[in-house]
């Protein structure tokens, strides 16, 4: 450990220690740890023996939750509804800080997580973390949604990657019609009805210059119509599963070679390299997505913090294991043998995680742009309504969006207006 | 009065049951229903608000709807299913006691796993209807669950392929105690098969019909494990049944007050089925 991170921790120190934390008199503090099954347990056990060699004072049990965030969600906030003593730190997905923070659920870390250090996170990252003026977790990781191609297909037509949405419907048609097989789609995406479908919507609406919270604005139902018309019920461009589709579906099909352009988020890079599991494996690139004419290209912000429970009872260990699992090391570690793409930005220059990760390098400026969704603590709320609007708008192709754009835009402001119930 | 001595305290670990886990939760639900509750507003008193609320709230009713078209026509398909079933293997005489126990295993898996199960049946790249019905040609495939008939229809599908067997087991018990005397008398008679079970075998059966009605529609109407698995609501809440919206409700969005008052009128829809159900067909099957 550095000076400086001394001088955090021992900050940290006194801003807890008033708040009951480990005594002297316990030689070993026990703390649980609250994330979702990970794909890679071997890296988490690790990153915490790597912690408790440095921490001989602590130990670490991690509990692994479901592998949905919104699963994961019910279940931590059973748990901190009920001031759960035996939760001391937890993973946070990027929505949830402002519920998390304006029920009083995480604990605040603006001194111990002081703005020198957040400098060296992307900015996004920081201000997911960030409710009302404060910071309540440190960002582990970030996710993006970027473009993935078939270099092979678009080399075999001429095609570069495209880069408006227009371009990319033209160029699978191309491709479609030149290949004429019936078992291949021009793109694929997530767009069944749940969470990331928001984050998809979220991207089109974005760069056609609308936004999701403003449903019935013309940007909105303009994109909202493209999805509709040119991307879910054009023969042969999305195969008809796509409004069932989540990641696991749309990777897939793209894995297999079902489809010519593929959105997701930078996880399904090493996916699609790997031989054993994919068909393409050397024949994919990775782009920007696509924006429409005239607006800027946009990413869902994706990724997770770790937050430390106002209840919990040791609140300096929990601070001492955050701390350590997103340092640069832990990082690292998940950087090079996960791929996911670090949150602090100085490794984004680090020859271990380009090395492991080549298209990390390029996709710096969009991990810094990404957007992140609506900020509310009543997001799930939002988000379950913006889903259902979302997904009649794109599946139903008879769909009348301004008018349900309408309603959908009433409901979001009558439950920000209730605000609970 | 001795008797009533010696009397309560045998009753007590009863009635501590049924307070403590079957009383206790429904009031406590009946109570948080008249309060606004969540995490971030507290808990306040509020009258009937969530039940106004619920009235007037679209994607609910919605969800009212489906519920009654499920409930109605899943119960009607599996009480035809499960009695066919019933007089099929009981004139089998041959291994009979193997052919029950394949007939109850939907009944015995958990409805979890025929859910997946039956998503994947339903699946648009791999699913074995598409196989069945389309053979090779890729190109028909068709996503079932992504348009609002087709999955509406698959998720009754999967209700009634669990559930006959059900009806078909309580039906079966029906059908022996149906006296082969009268059978023969009517068959002397000059009776016709069919005749012969809409006047002597389907009488003497309703007691038990009426059992299995009254599972299945009490059952029907708080359906939410086959959503959640097939289609989370999907599309566009065009699934979705009133306990899954009140799950969303309860749950992911902790509107703790709001979900209380949607199960307490799933609650009262469900208890007044049944004791119509129990008035109506049940007096006149006890009584021919």
């Amino acid at each position: 450990m550095d000076a400086r991170g001394m001088c955090v921790l021992a900050a940290a120190g006194l801003l807890l220690a008033g708040c009951g934390g480990g005594g002297p008199e316990e030689a070993v503090t026990g703390i649980t740890v609250v994330t979702w099954r990970p794909n890679s347990p071997a890296t988490w056990d690790r990153a915490i023996e790597m912690f408790e060699e440095a921490n001989p004072d602590v130990r670490v049990e991690l509990q692994t939750g479901p592998s949905s965030s919104t699963q994961l969600h019910d279940m931590l906030s059973q748990r901190l509804r009920n001031r759960d003593p035996s939760v001391d730190v937890f993973v946070m997905d990027v929505v949830w800080p402002p519920e998390f923070a304006a029920v009083g659920w995480a604990r605040p870390l603006d001194e111990a997580f002081g703005p020198g250090e957040r400098e060296r996170f992307f900015e996004g990252t920081v201000e997911a973390v960030t409710w009302e003026g404060s910071v309540y977790g440190v960002p582990f990781f970030l996710d993006a949604g970027v473009l993935y191609y078939r270099t092979d297909l678009l080399s075999r037509y001429g095609l570069e990657p495209p880069r408006t949405w227009g371009e990319m419907v033209l160029a699978a048609d191309s491709v479609l019609r030149g290949e004429d097989d019936p078992s291949l789609y021009g793109y694929s995406a997530q767009m069944a009805q749940y969470e990331g479908l928001v984050c998809d919507m979220l991207e089109l609406v974005g760069s056609a210059g609308g936004d999701l919270m403003e449903p019935a604005d013309e940007a909105t139902v303009r994109a909202l119509r493209f999805a509709r018309d040119s991307l879910v019920h054009l023969e042969g461009m999305t195969p008809p599963g796509i409004l069932t589709y989540q990641e696991q579906e749309s990777l897939e099909l793209f894995a297999s070679g079902g489809a010519v352009f593929h959105r997701n988020w930078p996880y399904a890079w090493a996916l699609c390299a790997d031989t054993a599991g994919s068909e393409i494996a050397g024949n994919v690139g990775i782009s920007k997505l696509p924006s429409f004419p005239g607006g800027e290209t946009v990413s869902a912000l994706g990724g997770w913090s770790f937050g430390i429970s106002a209840y919990s009872p040791h609140p300096e260990e929990a601070w001492r294991f955050v701390q350590h699992m997103t340092s640069p090391e832990v990082q690292r570690v998940f950087a090079v043998e996960v791929g996911k793409p670090p949150a602090r930005r100085a490794l984004y220059a680090d020859s271990a995680v380009l090395a492991a990760n080549p298209h990390f390098g390029p996709m710096e400026a969009v991990f810094e742009a990404a957007a992140p969704r609506p900020r509310s603590p009543l997001y799930p709320q939002v988000s379950h309504r913006l889903q259902s609007f979302l997904h009649e708008a794109v599946g139903d192709s008879g769909s009348r969006i301004p008018e349900m754009a309408r309603r959908a835009a009433d409901d979001i402001a009558e439950i920000l207006e209730r605000a609970g119930g | 009065m001795r008797q009533l001595r010696t009397a309560l305290p045998m009753m007590l670990p009863a009635a501590v049951f049924l307070c403590g886990f079957l009383l206790f939760p429904v009031v406590c639900t009946m109570v948080n229903s008249l309060y606004h509750d969540s995490p971030l507003t507290g808990r306040e008193f509020c009258g009937l608000d969530n039940y106004r609320r619920l009235a007037g709230d679209d994607q609910a009713l919605e969800t009212v709807e489906f519920t009654f078209i499920f409930a109605l026509s899943s119960v009607a398909l599996e009480m035809v299913a499960g009695v066919l079933i019933a007089l099929a293997i009981s004139r089998v005489v041959l291994g009979r006691g193997p052919l029950r126990a394949v007939v109850i295993l939907p009944w015995a898996v958990p409805t979890v796993v025929a859910a997946v199960m039956w998503k994947y049946i339903f699946n648009d790249q791999y699913g074995l209807l598409n196989y069945l019905v389309y053979g090779d040609s890729l190109s028909m495939y068709r996503a079932w669950l992504a348009r609002p008939a087709t999955a509406r229809l698959a998720i009754i599908a999967a209700d009634v392929w669990k559930a006959s067997s059900f009806v078909a087991l309580i039906a079966l018990a029906g059908l022996q105690s149906v006296p082969q005397q009268l059978m023969e008398a009517a068959r002397i008679d000059g009776a016709g098969p069919v005749r012969r079970f809409f006047h002597v075998t389907l009488p003497l059966i309703r007691p038990a019909l009426l059992v299995a009605l009254l599972f299945r529609v009490m059952d029907a109407f708080r359906v939410f494990d086959l959503v959640f698995v097939m289609t989370q609501g999907a599309p566009a809440g065009q699934t979705s049944v009133m306990q899954y919206f009140g799950y969303l409700k309860m749950f992911p969005e902790q509107q703790y007050g709001y979900g209380a008052a949607v199960s307490v009128v799933v609650f009262a829809i469900i208890a007044a089925l049944s004791v119509l159900l129990v008035r109506t067909v049940g007096r006149r099957g006890l009584v021919e």
